[in-house]
């Protein structure tokens, strides 16, 4: 077919991953991990995995399998893979957290987890792999923004890879002398792998083609987009491909990063520009709630960029590179996760609920299934609880750091409530509801109806 | 395996303002097995990128010189048409009428567009020809018209921002009455 339909299995990833986001700013708001454990400890390993896989990864492999196809105007290769996919996935996000309990001694199980945890990984993101790259395969002249995602999806390999490599080694299955320096010095490539290459990039050509469409503004396409896209490009292959190779050979990074550092800046920086001249070229003027709240992630991208700029210029960086992650992670990909969302949710549950009866019978429209107004503060104060929880990171400020990311977990189980409240068609009126023909949704299920 | 290719050069039909689509399909359905097309044209045709689609061709395009076009279509030996794409005809390149209903839709909220096609297709008679200007490609819109059993040709005009798509309504289950 051409088109793309409904993801069948993409609200059960992001319900996964809401649950991850949730689990992860309760353990962040009860004191546990890094600010108040230190930045290599174990406790914030579980941390940031349970975020990196468990929130954002999920998240986004969720989105891909619904947006991939829209992209690129062609169904999903698979339709079953994604559960299996979903399934591995968690089993080993869950098997990774228990194996760095393990080390932390905190679990005295004697099998050991981590060995585990990376073939599972590694499967689950093997298999939506092979299915979003047998669906953009065939294609030539592939469109920018899924280009993005090409590159997003290799470098989630050498993500998955490296960590995989890293839970033999921290496991003891291996001692090969290479792989125990590759875990010593490759974090940085790891986390840039991942935040950079996998998260960023991904979210980047997403959003080039979703805040276009949901903003009714012309597709930015042309020099700026490629500049962006071969820029952020050549700073992810100088950090993995260099980074391994340099490390492999006992040589310091520093210089490496610094130089994809300029790159990367000079890719965001276009990729701003082209994001703001999508906004002042939009043909709606009145912006939803979801384009709205997007600029403030950006924001938090430009912030994160500055941050880091100003953190190495002062040679700081060892000391703020927790308060800059975390502004990545909450500000920029969270806080775009949760916007998108909003808007994706109330839309794929709108097609799959009225799409049979469209034309045929009154519908209610997609913005009858939410109200923007009510969410619109839970949004604004989760954005204000991540900057003060980045500014408290920067102070050390622990307990103002407690107290923000409580806010945040509050404001982000508002914004779930509203989420859920979308897909149960509450906000809709009662006589409007369901009329007939058309099916309600199930919570996690997407079932688009087959004639 | 190298693949020979049959050469069109549709860029004189096109300056000329004339329409090249019954011809590419001609050639198209004269092609041998194996063969594949190699056509030239004055703008990056992407509609045809679809429709060939359906018909299992992968697609190279390439810009040359002066903003012309060279597109390579490939057919695939692993297409295997699934149930969707059965539901276009494979040879669907018939005339068809004239339009009875024009809609222009390129200032309109998403997906308040779908909803109007969808309302318009309703309306109309078997076999009637609706034409419509977006603004975009109509991702969505593309998989309820197959399920409620109609055909469409559908692409960006030569400026590369206006979509055009012409739907025949019911021409699925016409076809199969």
């Amino acid at each position: 077919m051409i088109g793309a339909s409904l993801s069948r299995w993409t609200m059960s990833y992001f319900a996964a991953a809401l649950l991850a986001l949730l689990a992860a700013e309760t353990l962040m708001a009860s004191g546990y991990g890094f600010p108040f454990a230190e930045l290599r400890s174990v406790e914030t390993l579980f941390l940031v995995h349970l975020v990196a896989l468990g929130w954002l990864s999920l998240l986004m492999s969720g989105a891909l399998l619904q947006f991939v196809p829209v992209l690129v105007a062609r169904p999903l290769y698979s339709d079953t893979l994604p559960l299996p996919a979903l399934l591995a996935l968690v089993a080993g996000l869950i098997a990774l957290l228990g194996g760095f309990l393990q080390l932390d001694g905190r679990l005295t199980w004697a099998m050991p987890l981590l060995p585990i945890a990376g073939p599972l990984l590694g499967v689950g993101f093997a298999l939506n792999l092979w299915n979003l790259g047998r669906t953009l395969w065939p294609l030539r002249g592939l469109p920018l923004p899924a280009r993005f995602v090409v590159i997003g999806l290799l470098s989630v390999v050498v993500t998955v890879a490296l960590g995989i490599v890293f839970t033999l080694v921290l496991s003891g299955t291996t001692t090969n002398e290479r792989l125990i320096q590759l875990t010593a010095a490759g974090v940085p490539i790891h986390i840039i792998a991942g935040l950079g290459g996998w998260l960023t990039f991904s979210a980047i050509g997403v959003s080039y083609r979703l805040l276009a469409m949901f903003m009714l503004a012309p597709d930015v396409e042309g020099w700026s987009v490629r500049a962006a896209l071969s820029s952020g490009t050549l700073a992810l292959a100088l950090v993995i491909l260099g980074g391994i190779i340099a490390v492999c050979h006992g040589l310091e990074l520093n210089t490496l990063l610094a130089a994809a550092a300029v790159l990367g800046a000079a890719a965001l920086a276009v990729y701003v520009f082209d994001v703001a001249r999508l906004y002042r070229a939009r043909k709606r003027r009145h912006m939803e709630l979801n384009s709205r709240m997007a600029g403030l992630a950006l924001a938090s991208l430009v912030a994160a960029a500055t941050l880091l700029a100003a953190a190495l210029a002062r040679g700081s960086l060892s000391h703020d590179v927790g308060a800059i992650v975390f502004l990545i992670a909450f500000g920029w990909l969270s806080g775009l996760g949760l916007a998108k969302l909003y808007k994706i949710v109330a839309f794929l549950t709108w097609l799959e609920c009225y799409g049979p009866v469209l034309g045929k019978t009154l519908t209610p429209r997609v913005q009858d299934l939410v109200a923007e107004s009510r969410a619109a503060k839970w949004f604004w104060l989760y954005f204000a609880a991540v900057w003060l929880g980045t500014i408290a990171l920067m102070l050390d400020a622990t307990a103002v750091f407690r107290a923000a990311a409580a806010v945040m977990l509050a404001a982000s189980v508002a914004i779930i409530a509203e989420l859920v409240r979308a897909r149960c068609l509450v906000e809709v009126d009662a006589a409007n509801r369901l009329p007939a023909g058309a099916h309600r949704p199930r919570l996690f299920l997407c079932v688009s109806q087959q004639t | 395996m190298t693949m020979t290719y049959i050469d069109l050069d549709v860029r004189p039909i096109l300056r000329a303002g004339g329409e090249p689509f019954e011809q590419i399909m001609q050639t198209i359905s004269s092609l041998e097995p194996g063969k594949g097309l190699r056509l030239y044209a004055t703008f990056e045709p992407t509609p045809l990128f679809h429709v060939l689609g359906s018909k299992g061709f992968t697609h190279e395009a390439k810009s040359l010189d002066g903003g012309d076009w060279e597109v390579l279509f490939r057919p695939t030996s692993t297409a295997t048409p699934d149930q969707a794409q059965a539901l276009i005809s494979p040879n669907d390149d018939s005339e068809w009428p004239a339009p009875s209903q024009h809609l222009d839709n390129r200032d309109l909220d998403p997906p308040e567009p779908m909803v109007r096609i969808l309302a318009a297709t309703e309306a109309l008679k078997e076999g009637e020809v609706l034409s419509s200007l977006l603004c975009r490609e109509p991702t969505f819109l593309l998989p309820e018209l197959a399920k409620r059993g109609h055909r469409w040709r559908g692409g960006f005009e030569a400026d590369g921002k206006t979509y055009k798509i012409v739907i025949r309504v019911g021409a699925r289950r016409e076809a199969m009455a």
